[in-house]
């Protein structure tokens, strides 16, 4: 059982579950309220519900006085909903977010290719148009699975436009269930439903900064989706991408890239290995993502907007080189979610989105 | 006709930001620089005042109501706590010693945190940082108040609580949270906001008040429970005010990476430092348990400040110097503290004992590395002496630490078996320490640790004794004498819980003691 809540000023409608904490749900839907104690004492986490009923759950009453229960206040990391329920919340508006309903799309599998070893790429032919913001994802729905899987899409707007196909790259990973079954059986002509799109991921095109993007593993498809959606558009903001694999061969799309380059001036790209094979023959920048980031940038970020997609620990690394080469949380976006647990127990205030 | 075009409500923030800093201007009679004259002394370098992010956003006008509504609930329970002689549904009379030394230790720092706040709150170049001081600015304020009044019921029942205010000037064992205090607002309005705000109120903040708040509960206390949560209610917004500076002041230019580090390194040691009185409180006082101070340190220090740590890296902060020597601290210091105030209880302001036989028990359960090898023995000697009637108190004052003022009983790391010491000399006098981060925040700021107050040193010099007295006069008792000057009553205010008035007292309240007069009293009634 679940419910729909509404959260202004974002306009945006994300799903409840019953006995899930209106805290809880936004979090995990990428939407920060601000919060401290996680358990009701504190009443950082205020919010107003203007419609629909809830429960106040263990909010402690000298953290919610009485005459703010009965102006409709809750306190967000102990509410539980009975009702679909429109909230008020101190959530920071952003002015390049655009509310896109989720919908389903039922789609049919047109071509299978191998990216590298242990990434395919999937051709999705859709059955009617996707409205997105370059870099967001989509929940794969796979016959006999329970649960969806999430991969962002990595082609963009345009290139759906004029093809009709969607694409996602799928790394095959030991024992999973789902990267395994596409790996293994999904095939040319089979049927799958994906419903989009999601995610908070996007270019902030208001912003005059110029932009730096981050890539690695199979992190690739949000950057790739921004890139050529942005180069589409006529964008001149000089963009950089720092793109690092392991080895040549997983270095998927770098011919693509290079072309890119000679063809737009203001976009760089820096390719990277962290370990050439000697037959990779390799000239290019040795080194991990951060490493040749800060290298290439003479460890000053500053001025502008960073993008990073790819594996946790190079995200972490990414996030430390960029602040201490004095770029802040709020000119650095990731893919990463944070959980209700994630931020009141293994992290600490101190950062609310990175 | 025309009809009123219905205004597009304000959101949270811009309401906040409409309330706050839009009420604040640049001055132009006078430059800036010289109406805000201390926010630049100390080396902090800020470009942009306006990338101060509120960290909440409550204004004066909803602070007032909602305060208000607060005390008015707080107050109630109280009443019913006073009107219900709550004072009797304690666990025993020697509880009461917890809240002695809260209202003596700690709500005094209440009211000075209301006076450091105060200042900052004028004194930053930023509305959005004054704004925030000020508001709590007020809290403390309140928080004193309301500890006053709560604790005051007790007062009207037991000994040791009528005089803290003057306590806090002149006893030894309070100078250490005195000298903590008027430390941290003696310095810049930046320094104070990373020693109160953030060393003391986030990082530490937790192993003062969960110790207190729910060592009241379980002993029955639950007038200052309720006082609890009514503070608690507004700790988090002090929290992230101190959160905030210190993303603030690292962001703002490189140069302050390395004055906020060695401000982290400074007040986490000396906050540290001054909890070993909670420690003791947490291990000794408490006649129900609610959890060790090692439990208390691994779940709120090592765990939640470890992940504080690890984000702060990011920035390019270390974890403080201290931070594994005070790890290291976690199975002895409450039992060095217990130690020491057993010893000097007749020169304090509230009882001591020795831990009954299943207290002994849940010590060696809960430090399985310390207890019966370094602390137990002791204690069993000292329990002997009293059944002698020779109740064991030490009549030679101790060296202090010239940083933390604590007397010199913690050990070596590494070694419990070997007093720590230190020593350095500045401008051909000798300076003593406990331990190398004590030393080490008195050679950063030499001249201003040679000022400190040091009960004992002060005591040698005369300064601690009635107007009236000749302490070289021979018949005289120093000690008495200080305790005069104190205005502690000895043997009724301090000394052992065991032969105490507070002891008799409660017992006879409830019955235990006593019969032969309740028996008259009850055959009367017949």
């Amino acid at each position: 059982m679940s419910y729909e809540m509404l959260i202004e000023p974002l306009g945006e409608s994300i799903e409840v579950q019953e006995g899930q904490t209106i805290l809880d749900a936004a979090l995990r839907s990428g939407i920060y309220i601000p919060h401290a104690c996680g358990h009701g004492l504190c009443g950082t986490c205020k919010v107003e519900v203007v419609d629909g009923e809830f429960d106040h759950g263990p909010a402690s009453p000298f953290a919610l006085m009485d005459f703010e229960r009965d102006a409709g206040k809750a306190l967000a990391c102990c509410a539980t909903l009975m009702d679909d329920v429109e909230i008020e919340a101190d959530v920071e508006e952003d002015e390049d977010a655009e509310i896109i309903p989720v919908r389903d799309f039922y789609t049919r599998v047109s071509k299978i290719e191998d990216l590298t070893p242990t990434i395919k790429a999937f051709h999705l032919r859709l059955d009617t148009g996707i409205h997105f913001q370059a870099g967001q994802y989509v929940q794969v729905h796979l016959p006999g699975m329970e649960t969806s899987r999430a991969f962002s899409i990595a082609n963009s707007p345009q290139q759906i436009e004029a093809t009709g196909e969607l694409e996602l790259n799928v790394r095959l990973l030991p024992g999973g269930e789902a990267t395994t079954y596409m790996h293994e059986q999904l095939k040319e002509g089979d049927e799958i439903r994906i419903s989009g799109p999601y995610g908070r991921f996007f270019v902030r095109k208001s912003a005059p900064e110029t932009m730096l993007f981050m890539a690695g593993g199979s992190g690739l498809s949000s950057p790739r989706s921004m890139i050529e959606d942005l180069l589409s558009e006529g964008s001149t903001t000089p963009m950089t991408l720092i793109y690092g694999q392991r080895s040549k061969e997983e270095l998927y799309y770098h011919d693509e890239f290079l072309r890119i380059a000679q063809e737009h001036a203001h976009f760089t790209y820096v390719p990277a290995l962290s370990e050439p094979a000697d037959a990779d023959d390799w000239h290019g920048a040795t080194g991990f993502v951060h490493e040749v980031a800060k290298q290439h940038f003479n460890d000053d970020f500053s001025g502008h907007k960073a993008y990073l997609c790819g594996p946790p620990v190079m995200i972490e690394a990414c996030i430390s080189t960029l602040m201490q080469g004095r770029l802040y949380e709020r000119d650095i976006y990731t893919e990463k979610f944070l959980s209700a647990a994630d931020a009141s127990e293994q992290r600490s205030p101190l950062f609310k989105r990175v | 006709m025309d009809k009123a075009v219905k205004k597009k409500k304000l959101g949270l923030k811009q309401r906040y930001t409409t309330m706050t800093r839009d009420l604040a201007w640049e001055t132009s009679y006078q430059d800036m620089d010289k109406v805000f004259p201390y926010d630049k002394y100390e080396g902090i370098k800020i470009h942009d005042w306006d990338k101060w992010e509120d960290p909440f956003r409550l204004t004066m006008d909803a602070y007032w109501k909602y305060q208000g509504e607060k005390d008015k609930k707080l107050y109630a329970v109280i009443d019913a706590f006073a009107q219900n002689n709550g004072q009797l549904g304690i666990s025993d009379a020697r509880y009461v010693n917890a809240l002695k030394l809260f209202i003596q230790g700690v709500s005094p720092l209440e009211y000075y945190a209301h006076r450091g706040f105060a200042h900052a709150g004028r004194h930053f170049t930023g509305a959005g940082v004054r704004v925030a001081s000020q508001m709590q600015s007020i809290d403390e304020l309140r928080h004193y108040q309301t500890q006053a009044h709560t604790i005051s019921h007790y007062n009207r029942h037991f000994n040791g609580m009528h005089d803290n205010i003057k306590w806090f000037d002149r006893m030894w064992y309070l100078a250490v949270p005195k000298s903590f205090f008027e430390d941290a607002f003696s310095g810049g309005p930046f320094e104070f906001l990373t020693a109160v705000s953030f060393s003391f109120e986030y990082v530490l903040t937790n192993l003062l008040f969960v110790p207190f708040m729910s060592g009241a509960a379980h002993n029955g206390d639950m007038a200052t429970v309720t006082f609890g949560f009514s503070a608690q209610s507004d700790e988090s917004r002090h929290m992230t005010l101190g959160i905030e500076c210190i993303k603030f002041m690292l962001e703002q230019d490189p140069d302050n990476v390395p004055i906020v580090q060695r401000w982290i390194d400074k007040w986490f040691w000396r906050g540290y430092r001054l909890l070993t009185l909670v420690a003791m409180m947490q291990d000794y006082m408490l006649p129900k348990r609610v959890m060790s101070w090692k439990e208390a340190w691994e779940m709120y220090a090592e765990s939640n400040g470890g992940a504080l740590f690890k984000d702060l890296a990011r920035y390019g902060i270390r974890p403080p110097k201290g931070w594994e020597d005070a790890c290291e601290g976690k199975d002895h210091i409450s039992h060095q503290a217990w130690g020491t105030f057993y010893q000097y209880s007749h020169a304090a302001a509230f009882h001591t004992w020795i831990p009954k036989a299943d207290e002994m028990q849940w010590l060696s359960e809960k430090y399985p590395q310390s207890f019966d090898r370094h602390y137990r023995s002791r204690l069993e000697y000292w329990d002997d002496l009293a059944k002698q009637d020779d109740r064991w108190f030490n009549q030679h004052l101790p060296m202090l630490c010239q940083t933390c003022q604590i007397p010199m009983v913690f050990t070596e790391p590494g070694d419990p078996t070997k007093i720590s010491l230190r020593e350095t000399k500045y401008e051909g006098q000798k300076y003593h320490f406990c331990s190398d981060h004590c030393k080490e925040i008195f050679q950063h700021e030499p001249r201003k640790y040679v000022q400190a107050w040091l009960p004992v040193h002060q005591i040698y010099q005369g300064s601690c004794y009635p107007e009236d007295i000749n302490p070289e006069s021979p018949g005289d008792s120093p000690v008495r004498e200080v305790l005069r000057y104190y205005g502690v009553v000895g043997g009724q205010d301090n000394g052992e819980f065991e032969t105490s008035q507070d002891r008799h007292n409660f017992d006879g309240w409830l019955g235990k003691a006593h019969k032969p007069e309740q028996q008259t009293e009850q055959e009367a009634n017949k």
